[in-house]
């Protein structure tokens, strides 16, 4: 940039692109606009209307289609001679393997979750390309570098780990809003609508078995949908309550709820009233239950009767318009519909327990993890990524930088640059540390290490797990039909029965080929679990311990926790040791900032990630 | 109806992610606002296709270039159209008509005049905007349109890429905010003063209660009320304020747990200090009702009115307190107790703020206004936020210029940080007297670099001596590279200084969050950022 060598390196280079959202979109214009023209895009979304304030290279005539395809046009439009190659797919595909990955002088990501983010840090670090790392929460920023040898990798520092609840709390004791939206969201809203094998703590058990039905939510072909709606509101809002109730043990100490019935709530109007406006779908619009009930402010507070109306005629809405769909819906914040149901369910489920109603707006925020994003942040962001991209490719070692963006200027400045790190010796991605794990050996099984730990935790997209030399488990396609009924076998097996035992000090070996990255793993034997703090059953430590969240969503306390984040940000240029600080400290008050209720947010441009419930991260990697 | 209610409910889906931010009174303060940019360059069209996106109200783009080729190289917008066609057109053109795809809500126009002569042939036309963007303008014009922009009231915005650095600066008489929105403040608990009705309700709970679970149900605001004035008790009726008495009062919480992973009495000892905040109001706000715009007349902004109504309201029914807030936050404990307090809480907030409106009306009465002409929406968010109020002044450019505050200026060239802001906030302004003697910005032909540098260096040394500055040396260093520079407008640095522009304008409009408080200077060389206040 501003000299010949520079603009030598980006006609040259050749640059992959992860991401096509809010920085990709400006990353994708700046990039082209500086000159660079061998650029290649990945990304699986396609586009939505709430995309629309900020990704600029989108249309409205473009809502559903690929992302990556449509900037790929929009910018070949005022640049038709560069190369510019798109892919819409997930990065995680195989496809996109190291040997992909090499083909590139540096990687650019502009992603929106941490599962690809580590994904890609892995291929990095396999194919050792150089990372330039990126992400945006409203007016905050980051733009970090990574280079294998050189700096720390993605992973070196932990990253904050998502916030769980106790599924008691979720399915009996709610005592805040959040815990009536995951009830509503993968509670209810999976047994309405999701995949039906899926496991679910909801009751499904009618009032003494009178039921011909094991399963209250099974609608008859024959059956009425208004009589349907309105049994599935009295089972869940009415009934299960009942049945809950009748644990006293449960409320000797806490306020009792009270069971919501349908003809309470809505006395005065009968089956055939309730409803009919559903004519005005025309069927060009999106199904919606405000649109059809006529309610216009996603901001106002419905009471417990609308909430009710809504909660029914988002229902028959489901059956009648998106029948097709139902078996395979995932919660999916920018689902219209979706987003009215568990807004209604979860706000009259709140009133059963006292807990103040809210909006739709923010029930949709609380359900999402909505993430707030602007165009200037994204701007601004992808300016910074391209700079330090043009210092990747020169090799300019000793300016690279790390650089987060504030939302009010501290001590006159508005970005903070700090030197990178070198890589941590202990970090279980980019050294060969082993990791500790306690557990439960006479009762885990393999499944659970496999999808809580290997997978949720540790990132593996298709694992492979040894003890020993014997091989105990293989994911992906290409196994022997005998191999794999094996494998299923050992899945269900508790890992002191595995054909090599599992005890205290077995050392397990966990690989992912794909991402080439292999790592052990020690195990301690543990009888005794909180239930509370580890509702995993399971305790992961080792490199670092993953940094511990605040678990009361305490307002005062993270206050006081990040006015004490802006003193070291002061401190921090003047002293090189607390340069760490301002590091970790910037990344949890952006997680603070970003979640008024405290769940774990990814510092992105556009979404949510980790969501506070695990079964929801398990949906997203399947998708 | 169906119809009626999607078409009203569309824009806040394209516009969620952004209301989460500002709220429905921001977005529609953007959707009141007109814009004007001056210079549709790379840094302009960001700067205004950030706003365009947001659903700014209008926009106008004043420029009287052509598109050249190297508009096709550097800014987007221009060649939106099938490339080469537009060579040639108007560039406010060119870019309007990229600017209008993208969001059709937004009033697109342009009028093809450069800059320097609108403002100096026609400056009455600056009066019907909200906000002037003014990019890549020269000092000489910038001071007219700063002149210009102030005696209209009209805020301007001056934002510049010049190589790898830029600057952007704000310019108003007083910018006043009530939703500050700082991203760390203490909840506003009144722990070190509890109203009776609070303390009323800490007494009728047993804090001492025997039964393991009701006693880790009790939120520490209650913890802390009943132990605060047992402290007090047996403190002369003080509450703890050195190190040792914090300690011993964290001990004193301590001793009341049945149990150690009582979380309440945890969140209690991590909140303890609440207890010892310094009683009153703070420093910032008593300048704000100490000011003297606080005495209010037929001509004074409502956020005056309301300072005014703020100052008396502290002297009586607030004994010396600023109306609460009245919200809680998150805290261990059984719901019902937690629904009491919040309603506590709240109703004492809704007592204060309708002394607030009462006040209000008085004064508005007084000083010949309607008594209804404040509503009471507006109120309730300046009683809500009134502990975070910022009254924003910046001084003229011509003041900046021509008095700059010598001691700040050595400040900043004395320390690491700001120094190298500094330097080049001298050069930016040496530019652009190089270029009013040569007609052209230095480092342009390559063939003259070496003579440019010591020009550059000279004009530099004037641009000091004017300060005041005599003998205060600048980097070789930056000289050079600025040479280098050759006024190139790259991407990458605009669209970072055009982000910057576009983020101060919707705080300036949305009368949310603070502004820059003086010249902001961007190093692209190690991405170093730094506020001069000049």
């Amino acid at each position: 940039m501003a000299s010949a060598a520079s603009e030598e390196a980006v006609k040259a280079a050749k640059v992959l692109m992860v991401g096509a959202g809010g920085i990709g979109c400006e990353l994708l214009k700046t990039l082209a606009l500086t000159g660079f023209s061998d650029i290649h895009l990945i990304d699986l979304d396609t586009i939505e209307v709430s995309n629309l304030n900020r990704q600029f290279l989108f249309r409205k005539s473009h809502v559903g289609q690929s992302k990556a395809h449509v900037a790929r046009d929009a910018v070949l439009k005022f640049r038709p001679k560069i190369n510019i190659s798109s892919y819409h797919a997930n990065v995680k595909d195989a496809q996109f393997n190291v040997d992909f990955f090499k083909q590139f002088n540096v990687v650019l990501n502009g992603l929106d979750n941490l599962d690809a983010r580590r994904h890609v840090n892995r291929l990095c670090l396999a194919a050792e390309v150089p990372l330039v790392e990126s992400g945006t929460t409203g007016f905050l920023g980051q733009v970090t570098v990574h280079v294998k040898g050189k700096t720390e990798c993605y992973e070196c520092q932990p990253k904050p780990v998502p916030k769980s609840y106790p599924v008691c709390t979720i399915t009996s004791t709610p005592s805040k809003f959040v815990h009536c939206i995951v009830w509503a969201k993968d509670l209810l809203f999976a047994k309405l609508f999701g995949d039906k094998n899926q496991d679910n703590d909801l009751n499904v058990h009618s009032k003494d078995g009178s039921s011909s039905k094991s399963d209250v939510f099974e609608r008859d072909v024959d059956e009425d949908l208004d009589q349907y709606a309105r049994r599935i509101y009295d089972h869940v809002f009415g009934y299960n309550i009942e049945v809950a109730l009748d644990n006293e043990e449960t409320w000797k100490n806490r306020r009792r709820p009270t069971p919501v019935y349908i003809r309470d709530t809505l006395p005065e109007e009968t089956v055939q009233q309730n409803g009919t406006s559903r004519e005005c779908n025309n069927g060009h619009e999106e199904p919606s239950a405000m649109a059809s009930l006529g309610f216009r402010n996603p901001q106002e507070i419905w009471t417990l009767a609308d909430n009710s109306r809504v909660f029914l005629e988002t229902l028959k809405l489901f059956f009648e318009k998106r029948q097709k769909e139902i078996g395979n819906l995932i919660f999916d914040k920018d689902d219209q519909l979706a987003v009215e149901l568990v807004t209604s369910a979860a706000n009259i489920r709140a009133h059963s327990f006292g807990i103040p109603l809210h909006s739709l707006f923010e029930a949709k925020g609380v359900a999402g993890n909505i993430v707030h994003a602007v165009a200037t942040t994204n701007a601004m962001i992808a300016g910074l990524i391209v700079i330090e991209a043009v210092k990747v490719l020169q090799g300019d070692y000793k300016n690279y930088r790390m650089t987060y963006c504030l939302e009010h200027a501290k001590r006159k400045m508005l970005l903070m640059p700090v030197e990178p790190f070198e890589p941590n010796e202990s970090c279980y991605v980019c050294s060969e540390t082993p990791l500790l794990l306690d557990v439960n050996t006479k009762t885990t099984k393999l499944r659970e290490v496999i999808d809580k730990i290997i997978k949720s935790k540790l990132g593996m997209n298709l694992p492979l797990v040894m003890i020993g030399s014997t091989l105990v488990f293989e994911d992906g396609d290409g196994l022997e039909e005998d191999e794999a009924a094996n494998y299923a076998l050992n899945l269900e097996k508790v890992l002191a029965e595995l054909p090599a035992p599992v005890i205290n000090g077995t050392k397990l070996t966990v690989e992912d080929f794909q991402q080439e990255l292999s790592c052990s793993i020690n195990i301690k034997h543990r009888e005794e679990f909180d239930e509370e703090k580890e509702p995993d059953g399971m305790v992961l430590s080792g490199w670092s311990a993953p940094v511990e969240k605040q678990v009361t969503s305490n307002g005062g306390k993270l206050a006081a926790s990040s006015s004490s984040a802006h003193d070291t940000v002061g401190d921090a240029s003047a002293n090189p040791g607390t340069k760490r600080k301002l590091d970790e400290v910037l990344e949890s008050k952006e997680n603070c900032d970003a979640s008024s209720s405290a769940q774990v947010i990814e510092d992105d441009d556009d979404t949510i990630m980790l969501d506070e419930d695990p079964t929801l991260l398990k949906k997203k990697r399947s998708q | 109806m169906a119809a009626a209610a999607v078409a009203v409910a569309e824009p806040k889906t394209k516009y969620d992610r952004q209301l989460r931010i500002w709220g429905d009174q921001g977005q529609a303060a953007l959707e009141k606002a007109s814009i004007c940019l001056l210079n549709s360059g790379p840094t302009g069209t960001e700067a205004l296709k950030n706003l365009v996106l947001g659903g700014i109200g209008s926009v106008t783009v004043v420029d009287g270039s052509k598109v050249e080729p190297s508009d096709l190289g550097n800014n987007f917008l221009c060649n939106s159209r099938v490339n080469k066609e537009c060579l040639g057109q108007s560039r406010a053109q060119s870019v309007c008509s990229f600017l209008q795809e993208l969001n059709d809500a937004v009033k697109v126009k342009y009028v093809e005049e450069s800059p320097g002569t609108m403002i100096d042939t026609n400056p009455s036309f600056f009066s019907q905007f909200t906000v002037v963007i003014a990019t890549q303008l020269p000092e000489s014009s910038l001071l007219k349109l700063d002149g210009i922009c102030r005696a209209a009231d009209i805020v301007l915005v001056a934002a510049r890429s010049y190589g790898l650095t830029g600057l952007v600066r704000v310019s108003v008489k007083e910018h006043c905010v009530i939703e500050s929105k700082p991203d760390h403040f203490l909840d506003d608990l009144r722990l070190h003063n509890p109203w009776t009705e609070l303390k009323q309700f800490a007494k009728s709970i047993d804090i001492c209660d025997k039964d393991p679970v009701v006693h880790k149900h009790t939120p520490y605001i209650v913890i802390l009320v009943r132990l605060a004035e047992k402290w007090a008790d047996a403190h002369d009726g003080k509450l703890p304020s050195t190190r040792q008495e914090k300690r011993e009062f964290k001990d004193l919480i301590r001793a009341h747990m049945l149990n150690v992973d009582e979380e309440n009495y945890k969140e209690a000892v991590e909140s303890s200090y609440k207890v010892s905040v310094t009683p009153g109001i703070s420093t910032e706000i008593r300048q704000i009702i100490d000011d003297s715009s606080s005495e209010v007349n037929l001509s004074s902004s409502d956020f005056w009115v309301l300072v005014a109504a703020l100052k008396e309201f502290i002297a009586n029914e607030g004994n010396g307190d600023l109306p609460l807030e009245g919200t809680i936050p998150d805290m261990t404990s059984q719901t019902e107790y937690y629904v009491s307090l919040q309603k506590i809480y709240q109703a004492k907030a809704e007592t204060d703020c309708l002394a607030m409106e009462h006040r209000v009306k008085n004064i508005l009465k007084r000083i010949g206004r309607h008594p209804d002409s404040i509503s009471r929406a507006y109120i309730k968010t300046f009683c809500k936020n009134a502990r975070k109020l910022r009254v924003c002044r910046y001084r003229s450019m011509e003041e900046e210029f021509n008095a700059p505050v010598i001691s700040e200026v050595q400040k900043y060239f004395a320390d690491e940080d700001s120094c190298f802001a500094m330097n080049f906030y001298i050069l930016l302004r040496a530019v652009d007297r190089l270029a009013a003697n040569y007609s052209r910005l230095p480092g342009i032909f390559d063939s003259e670099i070496d003579e440019d540098v010591p020009r550059l260096k000279v004009a530099a040394v004037s641009v000091l001596s004017d300060m005041g500055l005599n003998g205060t040396s600048l980097s070789e260093d930056l000289v050079t590279e600025v040479c280098r520079f050759a006024g190139a407008e790259i991407h990458p640095v605009a669209a970072f200084i055009g982000g910057v522009a576009s983020q101060e304008v919707i705080k300036l409009v949305t009368k949310q969050f603070v502004p820059l408080m003086g010249t902001f200077i961007f190093n692209g060389i190690d991405l170093k950022s730094q506020v001069l206040a000049l």
